[in-house]
């Protein structure tokens, strides 16, 4: 039990995906103008890791390692991943077409987030049982979720703000992203290696 | 040899497995929808004024696709746009009518008295909720230009402290009438008549002249003279009926203040 909750502190505040290893920025600046739109995207990534976790673990598990196809990693993954993405593509659009139309490009997007991909990698490294797959995907779901909400609350706020003409836009953007990063630096070491 | 046999094997049972898996859900969640609606996205201005009375220039779309909706709803793109969704729809487009934004007040910032010294927020919608700020007209321009940041189509600049508006800009999509906090701009076809009412205070003619050199002193002078009964004053304010109006610019001519004017 200790383990499962230590795994899953870690992949949502020590290791954070977005702010610690820096992957999935693309929908982290795209899609975090709006709370609403911005939490969306955090639990449809959420729900693509966890599954990703509890499929890649048995592929990699009984096909790549059983049969010795190690070359073969890749490919699954992304096989995976694709499908995956489609498939809850095709369950927002018919669900929420207004949500659908909100995430827009960054649906689809989430194919080449690169988080997804690393999660796939990572959990085989790791050597995670598959419950603890599972966690792992769904702990750094929920820190990717946590890491867009706080950055959307932030920017909601900066278009009140009296920002210099320079910086407005990208710049004071990529400043924020920033600042959250070296928060987050605070973490390291927290739970020692896990 | 066997290795390669087994990748391909393992590979492909997988590749066919996500693709059952796929079509299953795709049949499942399947979504029905009409290609003419990105047709006619495509045609639209693509601004979401919100001038036809729908949400978003997509909303119209899929409401003309159902036919809830007339092929020439759409205001701001006129003529030309409604007979491109016309083509499409397959329908007579008809004609639409032109309308324009009218500034009901005539008075520029050296014409309206002052009652104070404003120091605010720099809206009319802050303005106004201080009784109109500096300005001592309870009913004119405010002349902080609210009307010209929201329109989408950069119709109307501020002159002077009052709104002039491009006609050959104007698309007659109505977001000025919303933001005017006064309700001085409204929306007006100029066909049938050209003369207008410059003015919206309902003033006694001895409190506007007052706090204003250009307002309407209620003084009844264009009633008397419009040879067509087209004029009239109400609420101490000269209105004019477009129905009745011949374009004879008599009322104008005789108007102390000069708060008829032509439009146009």
């Amino acid at each position: 039990m200790a383990r499962i909750i230590l795994i899953l502190l870690g992949a949502v505040l020590v290791n954070n995906f977005v702010l610690r290893y820096f992957l999935g920025i693309c929908p982290f600046l795209g899609v975090t103008g709006r709370v609403s739109s911005a939490i969306a995207m955090g639990f449809s990534v959420t729900f693509v890791m966890t599954l990703t976790a509890a499929i890649v673990w048995p592929i990699n598990h009984f096909i790549i390692q059983g049969l010795h196809l190690p070359f073969l990693e890749y490919v699954s993954d992304i096989l995976v991943i694709a499908s995956l993405v489609q498939i809850i593509e095709m369950f927002v659009r018919k669900t929420s077409p207004a949500l659908y139309r909100a995430l827009g490009i960054y649906l689809p997007l989430i194919t080449t987030n690169c988080s997804i991909l690393f999660l796939a990698l990572f959990i085989p490294l790791r050597k995670y049982s598959f419950l603890d797959s599972i966690v792992f995907g769904f702990g750094a779901g929920i820190g990717f979720t946590f890491v867009m909400l706080m950055m959307s609350a932030i920017r909601e706020e900066l278009d009140f703000a009296e920002v210099p003409k320079s910086l407005r836009g990208a710049p004071i953007t990529l400043i924020t992203a920033g600042l959250l990063a070296l928060v987050f630096m605070g973490f390291t070491g927290l739970l020692g290696s896990a | 040899m066997s290795s390669i046999l087994i990748a391909t094997i393992s590979m492909g049972g997988l590749a066919a497995f996500f693709a059952v898996m796929l079509s299953i859900v795709h049949e499942r969640f399947k979504v029905e929808e009409d290609p003419r609606v990105e047709e006619i996205l495509s045609c639209l201005p693509g601004v979401n004024c919100g001038a036809c009375g729908f949400a978003s220039c997509r909303s119209l779309a899929e409401a003309i696709v159902k036919g809830e909706a007339a092929v020439n709803s759409c205001v701001a793109g006129g003529s030309s746009v409604a007979e491109k969704i016309s083509r499409i729809m397959g329908v007579e487009s008809g004609s639409v009518k032109k309308k324009v934004a009218f500034v009901r007040c005539g008075a520029t910032l050296s014409e309206r008295s002052k009652k104070a010294t404003y120091q605010g927020v720099n809206t009319c919608r802050a303005a106004n909720i201080l009784m109109g700020a500096d300005t001592a007209c309870l009913y004119g321009c405010l002349g902080f230009g609210d009307c010209e940041e929201a329109c989408l189509f950069d119709a109307i600049k501020m002159v002077e402290g009052l709104p002039r508006i491009d006609l050959s800009r104007c698309t007659g999509c109505g977001r000025c009438v919303e933001v005017c906090p006064r309700g001085i701009i409204v929306l007006d076809s100029f066909e049938n008549t050209n003369y207008r009412v410059k003015c919206s205070s309902l003033d006694r003619g001895k409190k506007a002249r007052q706090v204003c050199t250009k307002s309407c002193i209620a003084c009844r002078r264009c009633e008397k003279s419009c040879p067509y009964e087209a004029c009239w004053v109400e609420d101490n304010l000269a209105h004019i009926d477009p129905r009745n109006c011949q374009l004879c610019g008599i009322c104008s001519m005789v108007c102390p203040t000069g708060a008829i004017v032509k439009v146009g």
